[in-house]
């Protein structure tokens, strides 16, 4: 008798909720408050619950608390639906027509290349000229392009210089633009005058290490190659990037795929090579990896050793863009701050 | 790697100062990261005898001292009780500083005139390791023969340096106080002195009465070698020992011990001491652990190993992890008598992956993973038992046991004269050649065009002709070589590709209506994916996952540009950047197959974002300035991507190709980004696009004939598209070069529900000029199709 109450009640209001206008929110707060709120019939039967028999009340209180939850979710049913109801209408409402002509007043000023595009065209300019083309190649590599084939077996020690992020055993994130030394040495016999920018990726982030920057790779490779070449190219990368009085200086390091292998000096850029903060009072900054290619890289690309020679380099762009622009910190250059980009002019 | 300054001069004469030698260093290849001097900040510290002590006249607890420090005698007033008249002591006189940052002056203490301070062992930053004694509690008594009056540094052992170089992973064999000392022989131009190596045994023992070895994996233990020592009194290592090792960063534990570690230091050889009698049935076996066998090395904590992990075993059990650690059941104890010491060459990879798997990594690892040479193997064992020997920590077993698969001969290396110049570009006399690498030990002939090397055994680096010219030149000196511009090189044509050229040409049209480009990471995370409300099924799903993320927003290949523009919008936005107009040209990932099999596409992508003064017709507008650029018409229809506004956003249509879409950020995207402001953003399949563009050029004669202009009114309903009826008016007419709209009116004069079009047609034929019948003609044939197809009435 008291469920079939119940039960009429919960039809009721349902039946009210349907009829309320899809936009009207208030009509439907006001039919929610009638129906759940303190003097809903609802909360009488609630109060009512004292008159009946002990053994009866707490069967009765779960079916009217089961009918409340019945119309609260009703309710917030409704409401999303109006909600949508409201958002798609006014959708539809701001809707243009798609075809009209395009707005073509603009700001009268340019925008601004990222500073890593900056540096990376002025020296594809810088190396084009000399005769080198751009070729890029995958950011997503295979463990041959991007250590084996580069004199970097599985398990060396030399393999800890890069930390590296992994997709699967065989496939990984590049750590640098070396790989294309592979590629392109594995498409063409010399001469060869390759240059590859590109974004890498290592497993480091802290104060001045970021997960993906920017390196610039080049390779030459020909009859007749050598180490005062791989010197002299770079003296005029450096006289066309700085300023003409800059120099270059050799320190013998290590790099698997290269042999000899240096790392290269430029003065200081700040203080013309008389030391200050920058260049840690040595006037010098460490700019890039050179050397001349491995042989055995050679012979892994199938271009004979014995008669060609050749020498690579790489360089980090977002290191030369921090020389060149001083600025302090790598995180600035991935937050995209417009009062940041505004300034590469 | 650490090296103390002291212990390198045991093997070469260093007549530099600290700068010069590190100079020289850097300058042959090897970085000196830091240099220490440890008795940085001791000054005006002196060794003083306790001469006369008095009671204090007011105060219980302090003692007047009468100190002698050579050329005077020093009134010092102290706390101290452990002091006695006649000590030497270390005595901090006025004006001294010490390592703890105190500086001391003299005063008056309760009266009493004290000039200086006496010092304990902690105020002089030692411990135990650098001067019995140093920690107790109280000043530092020094021993009774101490000179007077002399600087405290050298008699406690401070007065040195203590160099980290930088050691590149092809000179494993540096990875010790002696590999690095022959190093700064050559950079000083010295001999390298190497002490003979001897020791005396007792004749009538023979190790093999001791301890058998059976090595089961060959290839993972190509050497194994074992000796012994008896009657061993365990005790602590003396003074100098225990200084070098505190320089380097360890701890002095016992003679014995220290010895291994004094070995490994110097020679780069890791060794390693049992208790003999912890070794069950004298059987040393070296084999791979079995699945699931435990071991409990010295750090105490119990490992679950595997086949492959490589373990140094009794009869019974696991006693070490071979090269790594050993184990705590067959360690050094107080009461060891005899003592069997390892020195082996463990299989590089194998240790580096088991130190990886096991998460264990000690200085013996370190250099097993580095690669350790057969040849030191020999060296570093003999040389554990003279340092047990000089240190008289008991009486050396005769014999050694010694298993080798490995063949320790110098190898000789030939190569032709004139790969020298041809590699380098210099010409470097024989006579310098052949004086280089005899300083690094390399044994040298030149006959006539060839030349004959004798490596020596521990360079395993050294394989062929470009190493040893990397030798000459590094040694040499890299300022001889003189600047060319492959002058000898063909020439070639060089320049970019057509794709960059083409991206160059999008990104110069980009800037020139003031967008600025953006450069985002390559990876996102997904929850930055789930902000754009795609279905679950949507193909930028797909995605590419790192094994090893550095973080959940860094975890997956972007297989969109979106979430990283709004991302820098949504950041712009909350500094209070009023407003932005950027774009991206950035790779896509999209694999052929999960998990990946091949290497997935990447697809060249351009993402537009616009907030502040963008709206959708300027979004359009660039859009269009880029396809003209290429010859290519923008076609558009509604867009159905869930993150777009369903009003304001379109697909972009090149030849019925979608290469992408734009519009408005969709209101509940806008919430999940942050964004407060109407953002508008587009995103372009640049390889799909590229592939529309019209490459070839091909004049066109100018028209000969004037065109004829023609304006058109008509009311058609409200959502009839402008484009449909400009598209509708070319149909069929050839003479019809534009149509432009110039006006849309809504409003009073028109019936709600519909609107007025305006536009105006412009018509013009290639051989004659136009006559008004003709015009007039066209002018009615558009008319009919618009009334047509749009129901279109003439205002």
């Amino acid at each position: 008798m008291l469920n079939d109450k119940i039960k009429e009640l919960v039809e009721k209001c349902k039946s009210k909720i349907a009829e309320v206008k899809e936009t009207s929110a208030t009509e439907l707060q006001k039919i929610k408050s009638e129906s759940l709120g303190k003097n809903s019939e609802l909360a009488n039967m609630m109060k009512c619950m004292r008159d009946l028999p002990g053994e009866e009340r707490p069967k009765f209180g779960q079916m009217v608390n089961e009918a409340r939850k019945l119309l609260e979710e009703a309710f917030a049913e409704a409401e999303s639906k109006m909600q949508e109801k409201m958002l798609h209408d006014k959708l539809e409402k701001e809707k243009v027509d798609i075809t009209l002509p395009c707005d073509m007043t603009f700001e009268q000023t340019r925008g601004h290349l990222h500073p890593v595009s900056l540096v990376t065209n002025e020296i594809m300019d810088i190396f084009k000229g000399l005769g080198f083309e751009v070729l890029e190649g995958p950011e997503i590599e295979t463990d041959y392009y991007c250590f084996e084939a580069l004199n970097i077996p599985k398990n060396h020690p030399a393999r800890d210089m890069q930390d590296t992020f992994y997709i699967t055993e065989n496939i990984l994130l590049r750590t640098h633009t070396s790989p294309n030394q592979v590629r392109t040495m594995k498409k063409k016999q010399p001469p060869i005058k390759m240059l590859c920018p590109g974004k890498v990726y290592r497993s480091d982030d802290d104060a001045s290490h970021s997960p993906m920057f920017h390196q610039i790779e080049g390779l030459v490779v020909d009859k007749n190659i050598t180490l005062c070449d791989l010197q002299g190219t770079l003296e005029t990368f450096a006289k066309a990037l700085f300023d003409e009085k800059t120099k270059t200086r050799f320190r013998p390091s290590f790099f698997p795929f290269t042999e000899p292998s240096v790392e290269v000096d430029l003065t200081c850029s700040n203080c013309g090579g008389t030391g200050c903060k920058l260049c840690k009072g040595t006037g010098w900054i460490e700019v890039l990896g050179a050397g001349m290619v491995n042989p055995k890289v050679l012979e892994n690309c199938g271009i004979d050793s014995e008669k060609y020679t050749g020498y690579a380099f790489g360089m980090g762009l977002e290191r030369i863009a921090m020389i060149k622009y001083g600025i302090p910190n790598i995180k600035l250059f991935f937050e995209n701050d417009v009062r940041f980009l505004k300034q590469f002019r | 790697m650490k090296a103390l300054l002291s212990w390198i001069k045991d093997f070469v004469e260093v007549d530099v100062d600290i700068d010069t030698l590190c100079q020289k260093l850097v300058g042959i290849g090897f970085e000196v990261e830091e240099v220490t001097y440890l008795g940085e900040n001791i000054e005006n510290v002196v060794t003083g005898q306790i001469l006369k002590i008095e009671k204090h006249p007011d105060a219980d607890k302090l003692v007047v001292c009468q100190i002698n420090v050579g050329d005077e005698v020093l009134q010092i007033v102290t706390g101290a009780n452990n002091i006695k008249e006649g000590d030497i002591v270390p005595v901090a006189k006025h004006g001294s500083k010490l390592p703890n940052g105190a500086s001391i002056k003299k005063g008056k203490l309760r009266g009493v005139e004290s000039n200086g301070m006496l010092c304990s062992g902690e105020e002089l930053c030692i411990t135990d390791d650098n001067y019995p004694g140093a920690e107790v509690y109280g000043i530092l008594i020094l021993d009774k023969n101490t000179p007077i009056g002399v600087d405290i540094k050298p008699v406690i052992g401070v007065d040195d340096y203590v160099l980290d170089v930088g050691i590149t992973s092809n000179r494993p064999d540096c990875q010790s106080i002696l590999g690095l000392s022959r190093e700064v022989a050559v950079a000083l131009g010295k001999m390298i002195k190497i002490p003979e190596i001897k020791y005396t045994t007792e004749k009538t023992t023979n190790i093999k009465d001791y301890v058998s070895v059976e090595v089961k994996d060959k290839d993972l233990c190509p050497t194994y070698l074992a000796a012994g020592v008896k009657d061993v009194k365990i005790a602590p290592s003396p003074t100098w020992m225990r200084r070098r090792l505190k320089a380097v960063g360890l701890r002095g534990i016992s003679n014995m011990v220290d010895i291994t570690n004094y070995v490994l230091w110097e020679m780069g050889q890791p060794m390693h001491a049992f208790d003999h009698k912890d070794i069950c049935d004298n059987k040393i076996i070296v084999r791979r652990a079995q699945d699931g066998e435990q071991i409990i090395p010295f750090d105490e904590k119990t490992y679950t190993l595997d086949n492959d992990v490589l373990v140094i075993a009794d009869n019974n059990k696991a006693v070490g992890l071979a090269g790594i650690m050993g184990g705590k059941n067959s360690g050094i104890k107080e009461d060891t008598n005899t003592v069997i010491f390892e020195a082996a060459k463990f299989n590089r990879e194998n240790i580096r992956k088991s130190s990886k798997k096991l998460g264990i990594r000690s200085d013996s690892s370190a250099r097993f993973e580095k690669g350790v040479n057969s040849f030191m193997t020999r060296l570093a064992l003999a040389r554990a038992l003279q340092l047990t020997q000089q240190l008289d920590c008991g009486i050396c077993i005769d014999g050694m046991i010694d298993i080798s698969t490995e063949t320790c001969d110098k190898t000789k290396l030939t190569f032709k004269f004139s790969k020298i110049k041809r590699l380098l570009g210099i010409s470097i006399p024989k006579a310098t050649v052949i004086s280089i690498l005899e300083t690094l030990g390399i044994k040298t002939t030149i006959n006539d065009n060839l030349v004959e090397c004798v490596i020596p055994e521990y360079r395993d680096d050294l394989e062929r002709d470009c190493d040893i010219i990397e030798e000459i030149i590094r040694v040499y000196g890299y300022d001889h070589i003189k600047p060319t511009l492959l002058n000898k090189a063909s020439i070639t044509c060089g320049g970019k590709t057509q794709c960059q050229a083409e991206i160059d040409k999008t990104k110069e049209i980009l800037l020139g209506l003031g967008c600025s480009e953006i450069i985002t990471y390559g990876f996102f995370g997904k929850s930055a994916l789930d902000k754009l409300t795609l279905p679950d099924d949507s193909e930028l799903y797909n995605l590419i996952k790192i094994k090893n993320p550095l973080g959940e927003e860094l975890s997956y290949m972007r297989s969109s540009l979106l979430p990283g523009m709004l991302n820098v919008i949504s950041a712009n936005q909350s500094r209070s950047n009023l407003n932005a107009s950027l774009f991206e040209f950035g790779k896509v990932f999209k694999p052929h197959s999960l998990p990946l099999e091949d290497l997935p596409t990447e697809t060249e992508t351009l993402c537009i974002g616009l907030y502040g003064n963008g709206n959708f017709f300027k979004l359009k507008g660039i859009i269009t300035a880029i396809l003209n650029e290429f010859g290519c018409e923008l076609d558009v229809v509604r867009s159905k991507q869930p993150f777009l506004h369903p009003g304001i956003s379109a697909d972009i249509i090149i030849n019925d190709d979608i290469v992408g879409y734009f519009g408005e950020v969709h209101p509940n995207v806008a919430k999940n980004y942050d964004l407060g402001q109407t953002t508008y953003i587009a995103t372009i399949d640049f390889d799909a696009l590229s592939k529309h563009f019209n490459k070839q050029i091909t004049y066109k004669a100018i028209a000969k004939f004037p065109a004829v202009e023609r304006d058109l009114s008509v009311v058609v309903d409200d959502d009839v598209a402008v484009g449909d009826l400009i598209k509708a008016s070319k149909e069929n007419i050839y003479i019809l070069e534009e149509v432009k709209l110039f006006d849309v009116y809504k409003g009073n004069q028109v019936e709600s529900g519909k609107k007025s079009v305006s536009l105006s047609f412009r018509f013009r034929s290639e051989n004659k000029t136009l006559t008004d019948n003709e015009i007039e003609k066209n002018m009615k044939k558009i008319l009919g199709a618009l009334q047509t197809k749009f129901n279109a009435k003439l205002r």
